[in-house]
């Protein structure tokens, strides 16, 4: 499990070190992986790790998707057992496209019975695009937290900070909680 | 020395040998309360639990994600801070200033004055649950006497206002020996209304608790929006319920919510501190941050979740305004074919306008258009009346 973690730090390690070359901000960045080819390839190896969704102790998940057609681009969202433990969740409220986040951040807020909660961003980067639906149906934040609710995408500017976790260390993670 | 004083408020805060820790503020400044609640929800130790007591002036405090313009009767609010000119032609007797507040928690709407308590638990999120605290409070009232007090389906605390007395179990904190079917008349009176924070690994509750308050025969004024039935805002909507006074004084309420909370957490740890908060915490600069925070026009007014207004300012016009993030992002007649002259002007001026920059809107719309008729005046007047975008009194 440790072993398995650490791989994909190193692929997520290679993979943004390759978004912070300057490079890669004047041209598009999916040229910039077909022009990478080779990297690309090394990090296709082991991008099932790298794909894998991840948790952050405050109950995000980060999903990176490398598929040539988003890059760097980082969605964002909050898990199962976070939306089932806020209740209904009434107003969601949405970062600004074009926000300039750190990690650590709170991107947004969810209010559900009286309650505010922050969204965390494990990652820093710039706000590409907010799931809109959310603004008409926050409901879908308790229909589907890990699909049609995700909250925004990001465009990485570095690695995630904090603790992330695979799906089971997550898990036994809130079975512990 | 008195820097020393305010940097140990947040190391004590943050010591984890403090496991319990009691706040009691003198100031009755509601900006400052609700930063010194916040400092001590990001400062506190983990695994601390901190009971923070405060009474704030009068104020109208709404929810963070909820619509002024829609929650709260703001002519009045202005009328009441522009004091003794406006006050002739405006209705209500005027409490005098009461400044209005938007809180970071979630929520609805209420009203807080001198005869208010408000209480607040910090904890930690594992353990926290949303009627905990208000357990809490009820088994303080009760030992106070109040045996119609128990916590409701809101996780707000309300006395029953049954008639006979039934058979209960006496540490049922969600049940008394008044309790009615759901619905039933005489309803129950609302007393303490619940709000949340939740952040990372923390959990915030704070709650009003009407104990005297001399002005509950006023408070629905300020609570009833006259631009409402014009407004349909996204957001968190106000639940109304009817109110009462406790009854008892202030001094003896918060003593004995302390003891209260210590018989909670207090025993298992000799660590209980227990210290008085005041003006000269905003020397803190955490504390002066948030309390500026909570004063911007931003936050007051640009917080606001999407709305659109519609109304007919006259009888051949029906205006449909769009605001999004405080910014005027559409200003159209809803029968289009109609359009006017004057409407196209004034759109073209609105757009992409800030509410927050709009001081009066008759003086806005006059500034900026090139010519002034009647239909213009119309338009602004039911602005003016409707949608006031208070200056923020002592920024």
């Amino acid at each position: 499990m440790a072993a398995r973690f650490s791989v994909a730090r190193a692929a997520r390690q290679l993979s943004s070190s390759a978004a912070r070359r300057p490079s890669s901000r004047v041209t598009s960045p999916c040229q910039r992986w077909q022009a990478a080819a080779p990297v690309e390839r090394r990090l296709f190896s082991v991008s099932a790790a790298v794909k894998e969704k991840k948790y952050t102790e405050d109950h995000e998940w980060i999903e990176l998707s490398p598929d040539g057609k988003t890059c760097t681009f980082d969605t964002l969202g909050i898990s199962s057992y976070a939306a089932n433990q806020l209740g209904d969740v009434v107003y969601a409220e949405l970062p600004k496209v074009d926000l300039e986040i750190n990690a650590g951040d709170a991107i947004g807020a969810v209010e559900s019975v009286k309650s505010a909660s922050d969204i965390l961003t494990p990652v820093g980067g710039k706000v590409t695009e907010i799931n809109r639906v959310l603004e008409e149906k926050p409901g879908q934040l308790n229909k589907d937290p890990e699909g049609e609710g995700w909250i925004a995408k990001v465009e990485a500017a570095g690695e995630p900070e904090g603790k992330l976790m695979s799906k089971q260390e997550y898990t036994a993670f809130i079975e512990e909680a | 020395m008195a820097r020393r004083a305010f940097a140990s408020f947040s190391e004590t805060l943050a010591n984890p040998a403090n496991r319990v820790q009691s706040y009691v503020s003198r100031s009755n400044d509601p900006y400052l309360n609700l930063s010194i609640e916040d400092h001590i929800l990001r400062t506190s130790s983990p695994d601390s639990t901190v009971l923070f007591l405060y009474t704030n002036r009068p104020c109208v405090v709404i929810g963070r994600n909820q619509n002024p313009w829609t929650e709260v009767n703001l002519g009045i609010l202005d009328a009441a801070t522009r004091g003794g000119q406006a006050a002739k032609s405006t209705e209500p007797p005027a409490i005098g200033d009461v400044d209005l507040v938007r809180r970071r928690s979630g929520g609805g709407t209420v009203f807080h004055d001198e005869g208010n308590v408000n209480w607040s638990i910090t904890c930690p999120r594992a353990t926290f649950t949303r009627d905990l605290h208000a357990e809490m409070v009820v088994r303080a009232l009760r030992k106070l006497g109040v045996d119609r007090a128990r916590v409701n389906e809101r996780h707000d605390i309300v006395l029953d206002q049954g008639h006979q007395k039934g058979a209960v179990e006496p540490s049922d904190t969600h049940r008394t020996p008044y309790t009615l079917r759901d619905g039933a008349l005489p309803r129950p009176l609302k007393v303490s209304g619940s709000a949340y924070k939740l952040t990372r690994g923390r959990a915030l509750h704070h709650a009003t608790t009407l104990l005297a308050s001399p002005n509950l025969h006023i408070i629905p004024q300020y609570l009833h929006s006259p631009a409402k039935p014009f407004i349909e805002a996204k957001g968190v909507d106000s639940v109304n319920s009817p109110v009462g006074n406790i009854g008892l004084a202030i001094n003896i309420f918060q003593r004995h919510l302390q003891e209260e909370f210590t018989a909670m957490y207090g025993e298992t740890s000799k660590h209980t501190i227990a210290e008085i908060v005041c003006e000269e915490h905003l020397n803190i600069p955490e504390i002066r941050k948030g309390y500026e925070e909570l004063r911007t026009e931003e936050w007051m007014w640009s917080q606001t979740p999407q709305f659109t207004l519609t109304f007919h300012p006259s009888d051949h016009l029906e205006i449909e305004m769009n605001v999004h993030h405080g910014v005027i992002k559409a200003f159209d007649l809803k029968d289009d074919h109609q359009s006017t002259h004057t409407i196209r002007k004034i759109r073209t001026v609105l757009l992409e306008q800030r509410l927050q920059d709009i001081r009066g809107w008759n003086e806005f719309l006059r500034d900026h258009l090139e010519q002034w008729d009647e239909e213009a005046g119309i338009i602004a007047d039911w602005l003016e009346k409707y949608m006031p975008i208070l200056k923020l009194s002592k920024l």
